[in-house]
């Protein structure tokens, strides 16, 4: 299933998420996070989508893996967080 | 005395050179090879950038683009799309370590945009920085801005508008919501300003330079001493020009 959704992040930026996802295991085998938002270093969008492959479609196990990979890498967003990352993604699925 | 940073007036240039001469100077500056520097530019033909983590075909109407001879390129800052035509872009690359930088990211944002609202209150305009990277004047938006931090250096740049057209704007870019589009305009309509519709005249670009000078000297309390690109910088702007800023695979790459 290939999937896309426009979030508002509050008091933050447009998130355009788009996910590809395998509906019988309910996990991620894409994504693509894009939107007007600042992240630093900005190449750790793309290790953000490279890590949240296989990542399950459920609010906490996503929440978790989110904010486990902005402290392992350092990652400071601005515009949107770790909640709103995870609200778009799982817009994706409704 | 001040301390003495460079100031380049670059003129007007196409978007790929635009972006390629910022991305030259943050190199230069982090090698050690330049002071700080403050440039200011224009762009022909008008273009429209995108925020590095944007998708190109969401964002821009290319089709439109080309009938219209836009140019369209991703920059390596975050933010969002914008229509470059009646403006006064600036950058300023600076260390990341330098005093007069805050570390945090969003007061460096603040502490930068001072300088261009400092040259905003030469032309009697009042304005205010807006978290996350707008300043507005009247309640109106009339500079965005977008910063990028590598190689221990800070790279900002941002627009001024001396006037906006809305409508074109809207016809080259995309909006998510097509049955929305004509509220969409409207909002943004009211949303925005420049510096032709609050000032009741038209304004040239020598101008607004000259009091953005004056700005950035005032709010970091240093001399701009206008110099050119150096050779090398000249020569990585080019290389970046080529194998960056105008191909596909950078622009199309989100």
């Amino acid at each position: 299933m290939r999937s896309q959704s426009v979030y508002k992040v509050p008091q933050g930026k447009l998130l355009k998420i788009s996910i590809e996802y395998n509906k019988k295991n309910n996990t991620i085998k894409n994504i693509w996070i894009t939107g007007d938002f600042f992240a630093y270093p900005e190449e750790s969008i793309e290790l953000m989508e490279k890590k949240l492959r296989n990542t399950v479609l459920e609010q906490k196990q996503l929440l978790e893996k989110i904010r486990s990979i902005i402290t392992e890498y350092h990652i400071q967003f601005v515009g949107v967080n770790a909640e709103g990352l995870t609200k778009g993604i799982l817009m994706c699925t409704l | 005395m001040n301390e003495q940073w460079r100031l380049l007036q670059t003129g007007f240039n196409t978007a790929f050179s635009n972006m390629a001469i910022d991305k030259a100077i943050l190199v230069a500056n982090s090698e050690g090879k330049v002071p700080p520097t403050v440039r200011f530019y224009g762009w022909c033909p008008p273009a429209i950038s995108i925020g590095y983590f944007q998708s190109l075909t969401d964002e821009v109407n290319i089709l439109a683009c080309k009938k219209f001879g836009i140019d369209y390129v991703r920059r390596i800052t975050g933010g969002g799309a914008v229509f470059h035509e009646r403006e006064l872009t600036y950058s300023i690359v600076i260390p990341e370590s330098h005093p007069e930088i805050p570390k945090n990211i969003m007061k460096s944002y603040g502490r930068i945009c001072g300088a261009v609202m400092k040259g905003l209150r030469y032309l009697g305009i009042e304005s205010e920085y807006v978290p996350i990277n707008d300043i507005v004047a009247s309640g109106r938006k009339i500079s965005g801005n977008a910063q990028t931090r590598k190689i221990a250096t800070v790279l900002q740049h941002g627009t001024v508008l001396m006037d906006v057209d809305v409508d074109k704007m809207f016809s080259l870019l995309k909006v998510p919501n097509e049955k929305i589009k004509d509220k969409l305009i409207a909002d943004v309509k009211q949303r925005v300003t420049s510096m032709k519709h609050l000032l009741g005249k038209k304004i040239n670009f020598e101008e607004v330079a000259s009091v953005m000078k004056k700005g950035f000297e005032e709010e970091f309390q240093v001399e701009l001493i206008e110099e050119q690109l150096s050779k090398e910088e000249l020569a990585l702007a080019k290389k970046f020009e080529k194998e960056c800023f105008s191909t596909k695979e950078w622009n199309y790459r989100r």
